[in-house]
């Protein structure tokens, strides 16, 4: 399995989420589904540039490599072990978000208090963890490395959009 | 703290800002201090309001969206609709009823009962603030989404009409000390029926779970700070039933401590309703009826 794609998907997801953080708390109003639509959208736009970093370091990393076939495979490997820990993240995150959007109030407290409050702190540990996966997994320097601008250049989306968009309340 | 007024006529009085950090340092609390340390001054030293203003209304902003991602409408809809039931089983009520909302910020409940009518349209529902920065604005966004609610700047217990039943979230741990119970008694001199306060669940997890809700959903300092600086200073149950005790009315907590998750309840009411009140607002209640205790529930005296 190639795992470009799901930590294309991934990435572009919490883009989305970001675009909405960075909005969330600059509008009063209370019907506001189409800033809020906007906002995700704005997070899409923002993120689909900043993976292009990521992307490009890879193909730097692999046009400079001696043994080309050999850097594909250690970044594959990486790649995938820098996967697992965002899936369980992302799992987590979609779990904590179905019970908060079907379950009554209570329980979505509970959701919000326990899951989406604290997993939204975790973000930069999480990408340190898929940094570390992507190691444990044979994926080396280069692994880290595009590993490493891709967390990155994911955790920027939120202050990118919130300086562009929101900096001041609506 | 750093903005007051008159709360008789809500006129504006001056801040100076050594006196704010003055009191900041003496309670110990150097990372306010640190904030109110870095607001615009004039030659005087006293706060410029523009600035206040806009802080507080951002800041409120902020807070708004912990009230929507908690759910907090729906949560006050899950009691207030009972107790409207109940009032209007009482014997001929004014009319029209009316819901107030003490200390109203940017009017978040309101605006929010007024949007999704969950009151019933016989219920005008007013919001009132001491903050006139804050009640403009509230006004501001009722007015930009065409709501049905209005917002007065003043004292909520001086208004000319009178009030069916008094609400307020999140307002409750501000008042200390003997100033507690007096607002639960001018609402016992009040012709209001009932009243209905919503404050922060005191558990021993509330400054934690404020400090990472606030961490993760909270920009500004003054929020971050402020969110766990009310945890700490939520009132207990036994504090609020024996304060709420000196209006006169019969005072109740609804999903007290020990009656449910605390990650499930982050705020709860305290209530005090007119003799009469209690059975009907049970049965309308059904079997919710049950997280609505008196004192007598529990061991502690009450006052």
């Amino acid at each position: 399995m190639n795992p470009a794609l799901p930590l294309v998907a991934i990435g572009l997801v919490d883009a989305a989420f970001s675009g909405f953080r960075a909005y969330a708390g600059r509008d009063a109003r209370i019907r506001k589904h189409r800033a809020v639509t906007r906002s995700a959208l704005r997070g899409l736009a923002v993120g689909s540039v900043l993976l292009v970093t990521p992307a490009l370091t890879a193909v730097t990393v692999l046009m400079t490599a001696g043994d080309q076939a050999h850097a594909y495979a250690a970044l594959t490997d990486g790649a995938i072990g820098y996967l697992l820990p965002l899936t369980v993240y992302a799992a987590a995150v979609m779990l904590s978000l179905a019970a908060y959007f079907v379950l009554p109030f209570r329980a979505s407290t509970l959701a919000m208090v326990v899951g989406l409050g604290p997993l939204t702190l975790l973000r930069p540990l999480v990408v340190v963890v898929a940094c570390l996966g992507a190691l444990a997994t044979g994926g080396g320097w280069r692994s880290l490395l595009v590993g490493a601008v891709a967390g990155t250049a994911v955790l920027c989306v939120e202050p990118v959009v919130h300086r562009r968009w929101y900096a001041r309340p609506l | 703290m750093i903005t007051s007024a008159d709360p008789r006529s809500g006129r504006r009085l001056p801040v100076r800002r050594a006196e704010v950090l003055r009191r900041l340092t003496e309670h110990g609390d150097q990372c306010a201090a640190r904030i109110v340390a870095r607001l615009p001054v004039d030659d005087d030293d006293v706060l410029d309001p523009h600035a206040v203003d806009g802080l507080l209304v951002a800041v409120h902003t902020e807070l708004q969206r912990l009230s929507e991602e908690l759910r907090i409408g729906e949560r006050l809809v899950d009691l207030l609709v009972p107790l409207f039931a109940a009032v209007r089983s009482a014997a001929a009520p004014e009319r029209p009823l009316r819901l107030v909302d003490v200390g109203c910020g940017l009017g978040y409940l309101i605006r929010w009962l007024s949007a999704t009518d969950a009151l019933g349209p016989d219920v005008e529902l007013v919001g009132v603030d001491l903050n006139a920065a804050l009640v403009t604005e509230a006004t501001r966004l009722a007015r930009s989404e065409a709501l049905d609610c209005r917002f007065v700047h003043g004292n909520a217990f001086d208004l000319p009409e009178a009030a069916t039943v008094y609400v307020s979230t999140g307002v409750l741990h501000h008042i200390r000390g003997p100033a507690l119970e007096e607002f639960f008694r001018l609402q016992g001199r009040s012709r209001a029926l009932a009243f209905c306060h919503y404050d922060i669940a005191a558990t021993s997890l509330a400054p934690i779970g404020a400090w990472v809700f606030h961490r993760a959903r909270m920009r500004h300092p003054l929020g971050r700070h402020d969110g766990v600086a009310s945890a700490r200073r939520a009132h207990s149950d036994a504090t609020l039933l024996s304060a709420a005790a000196a209006s006169g009315m019969r005072p109740l907590l609804y999903e007290p401590r020990g009656t449910v998750n605390p990650f499930c309840t982050t705020l709860r009411p305290v209530l005090g309703i007119r003799p009469g009140l209690e059975a009907p607002l049970r049965q309308a209640l059904g079997r919710a009826s049950r997280r609505l205790v008196g004192p007598e529930r529990f061991s502690w005296p009450t006052g």
